[in-house]
């Protein structure tokens, strides 16, 4: 361990260094604080000057029933939800797959496959978005949840694949070949050898894979229009241009943009942090 | 017909020769341990008859039946490996049961299969447990056991107890045996240690460099190897090596010398194409050398001063310097001489001695290494 | 045929496994990478006919001021990330302690990772508002009033990039973690035993064994610099009067609301190479840091 652990035994020590670290944590997220305090303030106090004081009335359930009742907030969230549960879903399956693949099939030429999955994951967005935008309108589905699934499906499969096939090249080899002795066909190993091993890789990836989809915003303004499928980012940007002065209601929504990955994150923050490392550090 | 038959079997990467032109024939019941050193090929050769690996020419046949190009699943064959290979998220029965479940067999087929290779594996309390939760030995008869269910025509064994500790490895090499006697299946197995392969094999196919060096039974290779090599590979400590030069060839047979050694004749020899001024090696085994008088010169023998002593309890070691007379390839790598008596013994670091040997137990290499010496009994 | 498939399926199923995902990756996101080069080649309103213009798009950019204006916020986005390694290196020291409650702390830490860009831009449109954000609270105390940063043509680029290190350090700090986590227990000990601590175990000892972490999130950190949009687009839309656009933002302002498709084409292509470079560093240093390793 570095730095070196303060002894179990210096009870006082350990406490001043928790208080410590608690005081930088609070300086961390006071940005964040502070829209959460602004979210359960009522309008008349923010007028009247009161930012940072404690919140003499609590207007929490006023704030967010206004979020839901007076903004199409539950509609974005819902649009959200339409998009990044398939996504998740495809980019898990078709990971699965190329990951197997690429890590137990050596071909010629695919690690120069391998090496495009990985090289287009750090494109930026931009390099292909005119032709993603065309193409998604010649499909007819410009301004579609179908355009977003189907674009994020195919960007995230990139860096899943890259996850997916260093998590099974790292299983014992084997494994593999015993079931073959053993006259699995490949897709016999696939089901019965390959998914129930990868279980943690794909519980790792389903939570980064969702954070990264529900969070964007790029291709949520590029692919959609109207507030039918608009997503819960670009609708909480609207939101901020309609609602200027009222910082409460826009702070509630951004609460209720941010809640979902937060709750993820909390609920599978194991699998989160293992999954991210693995991601960076092995890839 | 043979149980597995290698016709010119030949396999190389790019820049790398792994198996060069392999024919080898096992006899159906047979037991054959292939040995040799690491690199030597023997665990690809193994893997090319089980099919995980492609040859690149020759022919490979299973109970007469070509299955060059068959899938693994598909030859007859069943393999243990180093690692077990066990499927962790599986139960024992699942794991013993998921070559039969791939084909497809009835669920009460597979049950009995299973539970039949439990019984002579004894694992039957272990059947709803997960690898995990097993130890070592009980790891390793599962990996077995998964052979049996399938009932193959062929087991293939790759080092499979090299992770397991000094006595379990004993009591699993003797299972091993009497699994063999009590199923009479084709059994190939690979291995880098002589011990089992010595006391295992029915017959021993010693590798290296991708080249078959000689097959045979424990015995006929250990008191007649056809070259250098399988001298050397074979017994433990190993035998010692000493290089000399023929003086002459005559009727009476090959006579070397050696600086530090009385001439040395050794008759019988088939000593064609050898000449005076050769350069051949004399071998000797260390349970060969013997301490003498020095008055009782009727055998071939010299000085040697003790260097190290190991008592091993049933026996002694000697690392002797016998300078000028030098051993090459020693276990020490010194030079030193190794020497085993059978007993217990009293001699210190710095002792010197006699050290002599019957001309009839030692070897004579040619210049190509094939052994020269008639053959010897084996007792 | 189930004969034909029984001895070929041991190659066919991995090529039908793989093809999915090779074709929406390769349709999707390869072919429009390159088909974007081929446009900017092109005057086109995306909508009507693409007319060839050869290089003039790159030549029209060679002479645009708002182009250098672009690159050079690239820069300072650049400068400012690369802060975040070694403060994620800093808060990764600080919490890599193992003490009843550390475990929170350390996962509060990581809450602007998760967080939405757009929330990023929304947090901190409120920290540097000028009249009740969270830096006119600080300056407040010591009787000034805080700068208007987003409307400072001088300020602007700098306060967006500083809210856009936030994510970035807790992603540096995630990763430097796990390397902490993985450090040699005995070359530890073994520095101890030899008398090293503090800095010096820091600097001898500790940091050679993250430099292979230390790579990854400098990269990750670089990447991230060149890319960023979301932030520009939702707290300044690039103004005030264009002061801090980025090759991103001005790209996507050029197509969507200008029309001038050839032209966003060119700039993009122009990010693309900049961008190229590094992802070559980049798998370059982890081809030869997994060689090494094997």
């Amino acid at each position: 361990m570095y730095p070196r652990p303060i002894p179990e035994n210096a009870r006082l020590q350990r406490a001043l260094y928790v208080g410590g670290v608690s005081l930088v944590v609070l300086l961390w997220l006071l940005p964040l604080l502070a829209v959460m305090l602004t979210s359960i303030r009522s309008n008349e106090e923010l007028m009247a000057g009161n930012y940072w004081g404690w919140p003499q009335k609590f207007s929490m359930v006023e704030n967010y029933t206004a979020v839901f009742e007076q903004t199409a907030m539950l509609r974005f969230f819902l649009n959200s939800l339409l998009i990044t549960i398939p996504s998740v879903v495809g980019v898990l399956a078709l990971s699965t797959l190329t990951g197997f693949v690429l890590s137990r099939y050596p071909f010629r030429g695919s690690n120069l496959i391998f090496a495009l999955f990985v090289g287009g994951n750090f494109l930026p967005a931009q390099i292909m978005m005119i032709p993603v935008r065309d193409l998604m309108v010649r499909l007819g589905l410009y301004d579609t949840v179908y355009a977003l699934i189907i674009f994020h499906i195919a960007f995230q499969t990139g860096f899943a694949t890259l996850f997916m096939r260093n998590f099974i090249a790292a299983l014992p080899g084997e494994l593999f070949q015993a079931a073959r002795a053993e006259g699995a066909s490949p897709f016999q190993i696939l089901r019965h050898v390959v998914v129930p091993l990868v279980r943690p890789a794909l519980a790792a990836l389903a939570i980064l894979t969702f954070t990264f989809v529900w969070n964007d915003y790029f291709w949520a303004i590029v692919l959609t229009q109207s507030d039918a499928v608009k997503p819960v980012t670009a609708g909480l940007n609207n939101l901020r241009g309609e609602w200027t002065s009222a910082w409460n209601i826009v702070s509630a929504a951004t609460i209720f943009v941010a809640l979902p990955p937060v709750v993820m994150f909390f609920l599978m923050q194991k699998h989160f942090v293992a999954g991210l490392t693995m991601g960076a550090v092995k890839g | 017909m043979s149980s597995v038959e290698l016709r010119k079997v030949d396999k190389h990467y790019v820049g790398y020769h792994a198996l060069q032109v392999i024919d080898l024939k096992i006899e159906k019941g047979e037991f054959v341990v292939m040995v040799g050193p690491s690199g030597c090929g023997k665990s690809t050769l193994l893997r090319t008859i089980a099919g995980i690996e492609t040859i690149s020419s020759g022919q490979i046949l299973i109970n007469g039946r070509d299955v060059t190009r068959e899938e693994p699943g598909d030859r007859g064959i069943a393999m243990v490996f180093q690692s077990y290979a066990l499927y962790p998220h599986m139960t024992v029965a699942e794991n013993m049961g998921f070559g039969l479940r791939m084909a497809n067999r009835p669920k009460a087929e597979i049950d009995a299969a299973v539970r039949r290779a439990a019984q002579i594996l004894r694992l039957e309390e272990q059947l709803t447990k997960r690898p995990k939760q097993l130890s070592g030995g009980q790891r390793q008869r599962v990996a077995i056991g998964r052979a049996i269910t399938r009932s193959p025509e062929v087991f293939l064994f790759d080092e499979p107890l090299s992770n397991l500790d000094a006595a379990l490895r004993t009591q699993m090499r003797v299972e091993l045996s009497s699994l063999h006697a009590q199923l009479g299946s084709t059994m190939i197995y690979v291995t880098h240690d002589q011990v089992e392969a010595m006391t295992m094999a029915d017959r021993i196919v010693v590798l290296n460099k991708g080249r078959i060096e000689q097959v045979g039974s424990p015995l006929e290779l250990y008191a007649n190897p056809a070259n250098i090599f399988v001298a050397g590979f074979l017994g433990a400590p190993r035998m010692n090596f000493i290089e000399a030069t023929v003086a002459a060839v005559d009727a009476s047979g090959v006579s070397v010398m050696a600086a530090g050694l009385p001439t040395l004749t050794f008759g019988g020899v088939e000593a064609s194409g050898l000449s005076a001024g050769d350069a051949v090696t004399v071998g000797i085994r260390p349970e060969n050398l013997r301490v003498v008088d020095k008055t009782g010169a009727d055998m071939p023998a010299f000085p040697g001063q003790v260097r190290l002593v190991e008592q091993l309890g049933r026996e002694t070691i000697l690392y002797l310097d016998a300078s000028p007379l030098q051993a090459t390839n020693s276990d020490s790598g010194t030079g030193n001489f190794t020497l085993q008596l059978n007993k217990v013994s009293t001699l210190r670091t710095g002792a010197v001695l006699e050290v002599g040997f019957e001309i009839g137990e030692a070897y004579l290499f040619g210049p190509d290494g094939r052994t020269l010496t008639p053959r010897k009994g084996i007792a | 045929m189930s004969r034909f498939w029984r001895r070929n399926r041991h190659w066919l199923t991995p090529v039908l496994f793989l093809l999915p995902g090779l074709i929406l990756f390769g349709s999707v996101i390869l072919a429009a990478s390159v088909e974007t080069i081929w446009i900017s080649l092109h005057a086109w309103d995306g909508i009507g006919q693409k007319t060839w213009v050869g290089l003039a798009n790159y030549l029209e950019l060679a002479d645009d001021p708002q182009f250098y204006v672009s690159l050079k916020n690239n820069v300072i986005w650049l400068l400012i990330f690369m802060l975040a390694p070694p403060v994620g290196l800093a808060l990764a020291l600080i919490v890599n302690q193992q003490i009843r409650g550390m475990r929170i702390l350390k996962s509060l830490f990581f809450i602007p990772l998760v967080l939405a860009t757009v929330t990023v831009g929304v947090v901190f449109g409120w920290v540097y508002d000028p009249n009740f954000g969270l830096l006119q609270l600080f300056f407040g105390v010591f009787g000034s009033t805080a700068p208007a940063l987003l409307s400072d043509e001088n300020f602007v680029t700098f306060a967006v990039a500083a809210a856009g290190l936030w994510p970035q350090i807790a992603f540096c700090m995630v990763l430097f973690l796990a390397g902490l986590n993985n450090l040699n227990d005995d070359l530890i000990a073994a520095g101890r035993v030899d008398g090293a601590r503090g800095w010096r175990m820091l600097r001898h000892v500790v940091l050679p064994q993250l430099s292979q972490v230390g790579f990854i999130a400098i990269a990750v950190t670089v990447i991230g610099a060149l890319r960023s949009f979301d932030m520009v687009a939702v707290m300044t839309n690039g103004g005030p009067y264009g002061s801090s656009t980025v090759l991103a933002y001005q790209m996507y302002e050029e197509s969507i609301f200008s029309y001038r498709f050839g032209y966003g084409a060119a700039i993009a292509t122009v990010l693309f190479v900049i961008m190229i470079a590094f992802i070559a560093w980049y798998l370059h240093g982890l081809v030869k840091a997994e060689r090494s390793n094997a």
